[in-house]
This record gives structure tokens, sequence and C-alpha cells, in this order.
């Protein structure tokens, strides 16, 4: 009980952190915030596939752009669309084209499925380039209104304040991070991550993998549908960069060097990223040089990410629990031993 | 009464003839073995059986329904469960989740987004039951890669029992054991096959006459002969075919 108590304390101070931080570090500091946690929540939606289910995917861009183009297509072309209208314009945008795009993809894994995201990402790019007549092309679909959260009779608070946008973003993100987090914690969850380690075996437990794999890839690609939505009200623009290559591998790189075994991994990758784009890009414009050489850095001395050596740290501090389950959830994924055990008991 | 029976099943793997006109019948109750040596065809027919393959012709009787063709989660559904010769459980997850997974899909818990696994206080009292019975519960939350190749191997077994299915099928399932570990495996099929049928492919000669009730001897994709392990023992053409050579 005692250990509850300590997590809601936590809790608390975080979230009173949250409610305090536009006010501590200026309203700079509070759009940079918003932009990392856009892209804690696109990375955390990504390792739900990657992570969790153990598919390896090179486009997951295309449902960020889904998301936030149709959300801006929604306040562009329907007259006074509310916002959380526009939002969820923007998850089903993605979940629609999930579900059209599953009945291929949830019978592949490895690098197939891989692959085949690379093109259909692709593809989706080259469309928002051409289709100009609706994406707007290179220069995108910008200045459309952002509509107040209005409640009837109850309130009407103006977003475009960023003060507001600030907190609307992270109740929306903060919301869908925790429904991420429940979805692993049930026993759906549990099938994914079963799928991941062995999907013949789920077969013969009685589940069906492609079924199981669809609702995990629409699930996920929603959430990265919600991350875009809210990115395209932020910006109050969205142009075909967002679809780019270079969008598909950002969740990519956050998650392994966040860690790729845990679910706050990603956000912690995110956080990195933000903090290295913010540091470096006070100095030199190449951003990129560095966070490739973290990337670097990580894959050959820290593969297991960020939460992996949080694990290491907090292991040796807290003496080895076994039994906790600790080690399986942080620790196991990437770590040289497990590997060579793995082999061990192949032959 | 055959709980599960084939008629006329062939296989083949790109024309090559694995299964030929293979007519097994396994009675309900009974501990079955398929023997036979290697490339005889027992895994195969394990596959077409239980839904891997579909077979290239015959028929595949469960429970006096036909089967066919049926995937392998179907076959779980309709009550068999399945192991495997080389060692397939969910290697990253523990002892525990892996046999809970097998309760889950029994109590047909599968698209469940409203509430959190570990709190299912049945699903883990259940859970933890079955890896009192199976000698497990020291391990209960080591990764199942971790688990010594012995334990790991009662891990794989008692996954195709965890669904509680009415005829459970083992592939080898002492494969790799030492003599001491071959010895506890069978005691626990022994054990946990307990009323229920069971079909086991095995190349140890002692455990297949200790533990079987009916023998099918299965030589290059072939029945050879069929019935109990008296009757096998002396037959004249399995000890041409199979028990001559490994004696002699």
């Amino acid at each position: 009980m005692m250990n509850r108590t300590i997590k809601r304390i936590a809790w608390g101070v975080m979230l009173l952190a949250l409610v305090l931080y536009p006010w501590l570090f200026g309203i700079y500091y509070t759009n940079v915030f918003v932009t990392f946690a856009i892209f804690a929540l696109y990375a955390v939606s990504y390792n739900l596939l990657l992570g969790f289910t153990g598919l390896f995917s090179f486009g997951h861009a295309m449902f960020f752009g889904a998301g936030a183009y149709a959300t801006a297509l929604a306040l562009t072309h329907i007259e006074g669309c509310p916002l959380l209208v526009a939002l969820l314009f923007g998850f089903f945008g993605s979940v629609v084209l999930a579900l059209l795009l599953s009945p291929i993809v949830a019978r592949l894994a490895h690098s197939a499925f891989a692959m085949l995201h690379l093109a259909f990402g692709m593809l989706m790019y080259t469309l928002a380039l051409k289709l100009r007549g609706i994406t707007g092309g290179e220069d995108g679909i910008g200045g459309f209104p952002i509509p107040p959260f209005h409640i009837p009779g109850v309130v009407s608070v103006d977003m475009t304040d960023p003060l507001n946008f600030y907190y609307f973003a992270i109740a929306v993100l903060g919301g869908s991070l925790w429904l991420a987090w429940y979805l692993i914690k049930t026993p759906f969850g549990q099938i994914i991550v079963s799928v991941r380690d062995n999907d013949k075996r789920v077969d013969y437990m009685g589940f069906k993998v492609p079924q199981t794999k669809a609702v995990i890839y629409a699930l996920s690609c929603g959430f990265a549908g919600i991350a875009g939505s809210v990115y395209a009200m932020f910006q109050d623009l969205i142009s075909a960069a967002a679809l780019g290559i270079g969008h598909s591998f950002a969740p990519i790189v956050m998650t392994m060097v966040g860690g790729v075994a845990s679910f706050a991994g990603p956000i912690w990758g995110a956080a990195i990223f933000a903090m290295i784009e913010e540091l470096t890009s006070r100095y030199t414009e190449r951003v990129l040089l560095v966070e490739g050489l973290v990337l670097i850095i990580v894959v050959m001395f820290f593969p297991g990410g960020f939460m992996y050596l949080v694990g290491l740290i907090k292991g040796k501090w807290l003496g080895f629990i076994r039994g906790k389950g600790f080690g399986v959830i942080t620790g196991q994924w990437f770590t040289k031993r497990s590997g060579k055990k793995a082999t061990e008991d192949d032959s | 009464m055959n709980i599960l029976e084939t008629k006329g099943l062939y296989h083949d793997f790109n024309r090559l003839e694995v299964l030929f006109d293979v007519n097994l019948q396994v009675k309900k109750g009974e501990r079955h073995a398929i023997i036979g040596p290697n490339g005889a065809g027992k895994t195969t027919l394990f596959n077409v059986i239980t839904g891997t393959y579909k077979p290239s012709r015959g028929t595949v009787f469960f429970k006096g329904k036909e089967v066919t063709g049926a995937k392998p989660h179907h076959m779980v559904r309709l009550g068999m469960g399945r192991s495997f010769q080389i060692t397939s459980t969910f290697s990253r997850l523990t002892a525990f989740q892996n046999i809970r997974m097998g309760v889950l899909s029994r109590r047909g818990i599968r698209f469940n987004f409203f509430h959190k696994v570990d709190t299912m206080g049945d699903v883990t009292q259940e859970t933890d039951e079955i890896l009192k019975r199976i000698n497990l519960h020291g391990e209960r939350d080591m990764p199942a890669n971790t688990l010594s190749y012995g334990k790991h191997r009662s891990l794989e077994i008692s996954m195709a029992l965890a669904t509680d299915p009415d005829v459970v099928m083992l592939d080898e399932p002492t494969a790799g054991m030492s003599k001491d570990e071959t010895r506890y495996a069978i005691e626990l099929i022994r054990r946990l096959t307990e009323g229920k049928t069971a079909v086991i492919i095995e190349h140890d000669m002692d455990v297949v006459f200790s533990l079987a009730d009916r023998i099918t001897v299965l030589h290059l994709g072939e029945i050879l002969a069929s019935g109990p392990p008296d009757k096998i023992r002396e037959n004249k053409a399995v000890k041409d075919a199979y028990l001559g050579e490994m004696e002699g």
C-alpha cells in the first residue's frame, strides 16, 4: 500500500508540474513541450507495433499524415466544425486507412511488412504532392480556422491562445497515452506480446493471429492519427513533408533510443530528441548530425536504449529483484545474455 | 468410439509424397503412441491433423465432425491441444504468462479491452494451480527462455494442456532430455493426460511401451501396423522395418 501512496503522490506532482509548466517556462518552451508531447504519442503508437507486436514498419508517417490531413480538411471545408469533431476526423481518418490496408498487411511480418509500408508510405507522400486540388501539394493546407473548445451553455475556450491550446493538447495526448498504456495491460495486450514472441504458437493456443494483428494495427494507427491531428491544429498547417520518409523514421529512432521494450521508452526517446534539437539548434543547424551520432552510440553501446540504462541503474540500486518481472519488461529485449541463451536452446 | 480419425490421408510437398493413405484411429481416453523412423511422416501427420497444412487428399474427423483443413485456432477451440518437438513457447514472457495464455483461451477471453489481465482473480488462480501441478511454481515469474531445458520442455508440454483440451497431441515431448528429465516428463505426461486422450510421437521405446495403450507404426508415410504394445512388439513387419534395426 505504501508503494501505491508514493505512486499517487508522484502522479499528483507530475500533474501539477504539467499544469504549472507554461507559467514557469514561458510560451516558447510551452510550444516546445507540445511538439514533444505530439511526438511522444506518435512514437508510442509506433511502439505498439514494433515493441509489443513485433511488427516493423517503415511507413508510420502515412497514418500521422492521414490524421493531420483529415483534421485540416475537415476544418477547411466544414463550416463551424467543432474542435473535438475535427479531432475525431483525424482519428478515424487513420483508422480507416489502416483498415483498408489491414487485409494485406495483417498476414505479413518481418521484412515484407516493413517494405510494403515503405511502398505505401511513398505512395501516400506522392499522392499528397500531386493531388494539389485536395492537399495543396507542397504548400499543404494552412490557415484553417481553429475552433474554440465549446460545450454549449457551459464553456467556450479560445484555442488560438497558445496557453489554452497547451492544456487541450496535453489532455488529449496524455489521455491517449493512458489509453495506449491501459491497452497493453488488458488480455488483448497479452495476446499481442505473444504474437511478437511466437505468432505460430498463438494460433495453436486458440487465437486468430491476423485478426489480432489487424486490431492492434488499426488502434496503433488511430493513435498516430490523433498525434497528427493535434499537430495540424497546433501548426495550423500541414504539408506533404509530414508524410515523408524522414517522418516515418522519426518514431523508429525515438523508440530505439528510448528503449523498444518498455512502454515509457518511446516517450523518453521523444524527450531526448526534443532536448537535442533544442540545445543543438542554438549553435548549429546540423541537428541531424548530432541526432545520428546519438543513435549510433545507443545502438552500439546500449542496444536496449535509455530504459535499459535506467533498468541497469535501478537494478543495481535496488538489488537484484527476481520475481517482480522487472527484468522482463526493461532489460531482456536486446541484452546479449538472453540472446545467447536463446541460441543455445535452439541447438 | 474414435475421437480422432483420418481416412485416406495423403500429403505431398511439391509432389514428394510424405503421407500415403493414412487411416489413423484414436479411441477416446487412450494414450496413443505414433512411432517410426526419421522421415516417416510423423510430424507431418500431426501438422495435417492440427491444421498447419491442409492435406492434399483425404479427411480428418474430430469428435465425429469433419475438420479437414481447419486452422489451428479452430482445432484448439474444438478441444485439441498440441505441443512441439522444437520448444515453442513465448520466450520473453514468464512461465506464468505462458500458461495464462491457455487459460485465457479456454475461457474465451480474447478481444477484451476493458479489464486489466492482472486483476482477473480467477484467471490468475487457475494459472497458479496449473503451475503448481506442473511443479513450475518456483519459476513462476521467470521468462521462459531463462528456464532450464527440462523445465522449459515441461512448460512446452503444459501449454498444450492449459487450454484443457480433450485430445492432446504431443510431438516428441521428451526430445533432447536426459534420462532423469525423461523419467520426470513421462510422469508429468501420465499425470496431466489422466482422463484425456493423448497422441504422442516418441522415439524412446521404453517410454512408448510403458506409456501407450496403443501404438501406430508409421513407415515411409504409410501405416505399417496399429495395435496394443504386445502385438506391435511381435509384429514381423514392424521388427523388420523399425524395431529390429534399433535393437540390432
